[in-house]
C-alpha cells in the first residue's frame, strides 16, 4: 500500500502534487477540507497523510489531532507557514513531520520514503529493554508502562527505540534527526516536540523525567 | 567622563545644601553663644575689679598698709589675680608671680594716666582679661581674669555644633537618596515596562492609577506601546498574508514543474529548454520568497538555546559538500554557544555560499572565543571586497561585482543582509577584513551574554 491522502483546500495545489505524486508512483487521494480527508481516512486508510494548515471549517491542527485520536498514521504538514509557534502547535497536535511550502517533490518524496522505512526498522529483532517501569519491545511494537501497554506513534516508537539501544549514552539532537527521520540537515524542533510528547506518555512527571532526560547543549539521554 | 545620574546628582544637593545650612547655623550659634559669654564674663570681670578697687583703695588710706596683705585678703578665687602698681613698684601676692607679665605696655600707660582700661589678651597660651582700675595719684590696680575655663567651654561647644552640621549634612543626603527613590519610582517602572516591550513583551502597560501626577506621561506610554502592538500585529498579519499568498502558487508551480521535469525526454527542444527555465526559476523565485520573508521578520527576538556549533558548522560544511577539514577552532573553551540555532546555521550557510558564489569558495571556517564574544569567519580567496564596497555590501540586493558579469542566477541579494540581521538580532555585529594572504574575511561577532 503506496497511498497518501493530501488534505488541501487549494485545488491547484492538490492537482498539482495529485499529478507529481501519481508520477512518482504513489496511489494519491485528496480532500479540500479536513472533515473530508477525515471521513476519506476513516474509510480507505491511506499509508499517510499530508495535511495543510489553514483549512476552511475544522483547522489543520484539529484534524491531525482527529486523525491521530484514530491511529498512528504518519501525518506530515505540508504549510506554508514557517512560524515556529505554528510549527511547534502542529507537532504537538501529533504531527510526525514538517515542511514549509513550496516543497520540492524530490524533497516530499524523500520523506515519503523516510517515514515508510521508519516504520519497517522499527521490527529489528532486539529483545526487550527495560528501564525500571519502562519497557520497549522492538519485535513486538511495544511499549510499556508498569507493565501496561502505552499508545505511541510509529515515530515516537522509533525515537525510543534509538534512544533505548544506546541507553545511557547522549544522543544529540542531530543524530536523532538522522536516524529517525533520516534528514542529513533538518529542524531540531521535531525531536524537541517528539521527545516531549513521548515524556507526556512515558513519564510520571513530565515537566521532571526520570527516564528521558535532556542532556543540556549535547541532546538526550535514556536512563538505564 | 560619564555625567552622573540624576538620583547621584539630587543626593549630592541634598547633601551640600543641608551641609551648608546646618553650618551657618553653626557658626552664628557658636559665634552669638560666644559673644554673650565673653560680655558677661567681662561684665562680672569689671564689677569685681571695681569692688576689689573700692576695697584696696579703703585700705590704702591707713598708715603704712602692708600692700601684699591687703591683696592677700582679697577673695579672687581661683582663676582671678590681683596686682597693684603703686610708685613704679609692683606688688602681687606670692602666688601670683608673673602675673604682671600679662599687663600690657599699653594698658599700663592708659591706667597711669588716670583712665581706667581693660583689655583681652593672651599670655602664656592663656587667654586673660586685663582690667586696670587707677586709684589715687601713681597707684594702679590691676585686675587678671584669667579666660582658659571659658575657653574650654567654648571648644566644646564647637565640637558639638560641627558634628550636628556634619550629622544633618548626612541625614540630608539620606534624605535626598530616599526621596529620589521614591519619586524616581515611576521613571524605574516606565523603564521596566520599556525594557519588557524591547524584549519583545507588548503586554507590558503601565497602571494610571499608581501615580496620579504622571497620568499623563502614562496615558502616552501606553498609548505610545498599543499603536506600537497594532503596527506589529498588523506587519505579522502582512507578512503571513503575503507568504501564504506567494507560496502557495510557488507550491503548485513547483509540483506542476516537477511533472514537467519527468517527461522532458518526450518534449521537443524548446519546450524541453522552456520546461528546464521554469524548473530553474521556481527554485530560485522559491529562494527569493524564504529570504525575501526572513528580511521582513524584523521583529522577531532570536530564539536562543544552547548549540553545539562544532557540530552546526560540520552538518552546514557537509550539506555544503565542503570538506569538513575547512573547520578550524580558534580558542574555544565551550563549543555550547547560547544562540539561536536557525539563525546560525543561516548565518553560516549564506557565508558560505557567499565565499562560494564570490571569492571562489570558502577556504577556512573559523568558530572562535575572545574577549566577551564568540566569533564566525568565513575565509575566501577571492578578488576580496573593495573598501567602497565594505559597508553597502551588506545592504539588500546588493551584489558582488563579479556576480553580474558572469550572469548569476544563483544569488538572491540578500544573503548578507540577512547575516546582517541575524547578528543584530543576537546583538552582535558583521563585518568584511581583508584575509592577510588575498581574499575576503567576514568576521561574524556575538556577544556571550545576551542582553
Amino acid at each position: 500500500m503506496t497511498g497518501v491522502l493530501v488534505i488541501d483546500d487549494d485545488d491547484r495545489i492538490r492537482l498539482s502534487l495529485t499529478l507529481a505524486l501519481q508520477d512518482e508512483g504513489y496511489t494519491v487521494r485528496a480532500a479540500a477540507t479536513a472533515e473530508e480527508g477525515i471521513a476519506e481516512q476513516r474509510r480507505r486508510p491511506a499509508e499517510t497523510v499530508l495535511v495543510d494548515l489553514m483549512l476552511p471549517g475544522i483547522d489543520g491542527y484539529e484534524c491531525i489531532r482527529e486523525l491521530r485520536r484514530n491511529d498512528g498514521v504518519p501525518i506530515v504538514v505540508v504549510s506554508a507557514r514557517d512560524d515556529t509557534h505554528d510549527i511547534v502547535a502542529a507537532l504537538e497536535a501529533g504531527a510526525d513531520d514538517y515542511l514549509v511550502k513550496p516543497v520540492a517533490v524530490k524533497e516530499l518524496t524523500a520523506r515519503l520514503r523516510a517515514l515508510r522505512r521508519r516504520s519497517r526498522t522499527a521490527l529489528t529483532p532486539v529483545p526487550g529493554l527495560s528501564f525500571g517501569d519502562l519497557e520497549v519491545v522492538p519485535e513486538a511494537g511495544e511499549v510499556r508502562l508498569g507493565g501496561n501497554p502505552v499508545a505511541v506513534t510509529r515515530t515516537e516508537f522509533r525515537l525510543l527505540c534509538e534512544l533505548a539501544y544506546h541507553a545511557g549514552r547522549v544522543l544529540s539532537r542531530q543524530q536523532l534527526l538522522e536516524r529517525v527521520w533520516d534528514y542529513t540537515v533538518g529542524d531540531e524542533r521535531l525531536v524537541d516536540v517528539h521527545v516531549g510528547r513521548l515524556r507526556q506518555k512515558i513519564e510520571e512527571d513530565p515537566a521532571a523525567p526520570r527516564h528521558l532526560v535532556t542532556v543540556r547543549g549535547l541532546g538526550y539521554r535514556l536512563q538505564r | 567622563m560619564r555625567r552622573a545620574g540624576l538620583r547621584a546628582r539630587v543626593t549630592a544637593g541634598f547633601t551640600v545644601g543641608a551641609l551648608i545650612l546646618s553650618a551657618m547655623m553653626a557658626l552664628v550659634s557658636y559665634q552669638l553663644t560666644r559673644n554673650a559669654l565673653l560680655d558677661e564674663r567681662e561684665r562680672t570681670a569689671v564689677r569685681a575689679a571695681y569692688l576689689e578697687a573700692t576695697v584696696v583703695r579703703a585700705r590704702l588710706r591707713t598708715e603704712r598698709p602692708d600692700i601684699v596683705e591687703i591683696l592677700r585678703s582679697l577673695d579672687t578665687g581661683q582663676t582671678r589675680r590681683a596686682v597693684l602698681w603703686r610708685d613704679g613698684l609692683w606688688y602681687a601676692r606670692n602666688a601670683d608671680a608673673g602675673t604682671t607679665e600679662a599687663i600690657p605696655e599699653l594698658l599700663q600707660r592708659a591706667a597711669r594716666a588716670g583712665r581706667p582700661a581693660i583689655q583681652r589678651v593672651r599670655t602664656q597660651g592663656q587667654p586673660a582679661l586685663v582690667i586696670g582700675v587707677p586709684l589715687a595719684g601713681t597707684t594702679v590696680f590691676y585686675h587678671v581674669d584669667y579666660l582658659d575655663e571659658l575657653e574650654h567651654t567654648l571648644q566644646v561647644l564647637g565640637l558639638v555644633l560641627t558634628l550636628v552640621a556634619m550629622v544633618t549634612a548626612a541625614a540630608g543626603a539620606g534624605i535626598g537618596w530616599y526621596s529620589t527613590r521614591y519619586t524616581m519610582r515611576p521613571l524605574t517602572l516606565v523603564t521596566s515596562a520599556a525594557q519588557e516591550i524591547a524584549k519583545g513583551d507588548l503586554g507590558a502597560r503601565l497602571d494610571p492609577a499608581t501615580e496620579p501626577d504622571l497620568a499623563q506621561l502614562t496615558t502616552s506610554f501606553n498609548e505610545m506601546v498599543n499603536q506600537l502592538a497594532r503596527r506589529i500585529e498588523r506587519d505579522r498579519r502582512f507578512a503571513a498574508d503575503v507568504s501564504h499568498e506567494l507560496r502557495s502558487p510557488l507550491q503548485t508551480l513547483a509540483a506542476a514543474a516537477s511533472v514537467l521535469g519527468r517527461r522532458r525526454n518526450h518534449l521537443d527542444d524548446p519546450s524541453a529548454t522552456a520546461a528546464g527555465l521554469v524548473a530553474d526559476e521556481v527554485t530560485r523565485f522559491q529562494r527569493l520568497v524564504n529570504d525575501l520573508l526572513e528580511l521582513a521578520r524584523t521583529d522577531r527576538p532570536a530564539d536562543r538555546g544552547p548549540v553545539d556549533v562544532v557540530n552546526l558548522a560540520r552538518q552546514v560544511c557537509r550539506s555544503r559538500r565542503l570538506p569538513e577539514t575547512l573547520l578550524e577552532q580558534g580558542d574555544l573553551d565551550d563549543r555550547v554557544w547560547v544562540v539561536d540555532r536557525r539563525r546560525l546555521e543561516q548565518v553560516l550557510v549564506n557565508l558560505i555560499d557567499n565565499a562560494g558564489r564570490h571569492g571562489g569558495g570558502a577556504c577556512a571556517v573559523r568558530l572562535g572565543q575572545s574577549a566577551g564574544l564568540y566569533y564566525v569567519e568565513v575565509d575566501d580567496e577571492g578578488p576580496g571586497v573593495a573598501p567602497d564596497d565594505k559597508q553597502v555590501i551588506f545592504d539588500r540586493f546588493v551584489r558582488g561585482r563579479t556576480a553580474s558579469t558572469r550572469g548569476d542566477s544563483e544569488g538572491t541579494g540578500l544573503g548578507l543582509a540577512i547575516v546582517a540581521q541575524h547578528t543584530a538580532a543576537h546583538g552582535g555585529r558583521v563585518a568584511v577584513l581583508d584575509r592577510p594572504g588575498g581574499g575576503a574575511r567576514f568576521r561574524v561577532e556575538l556577544p556571550v551574554e545576551p542582553r
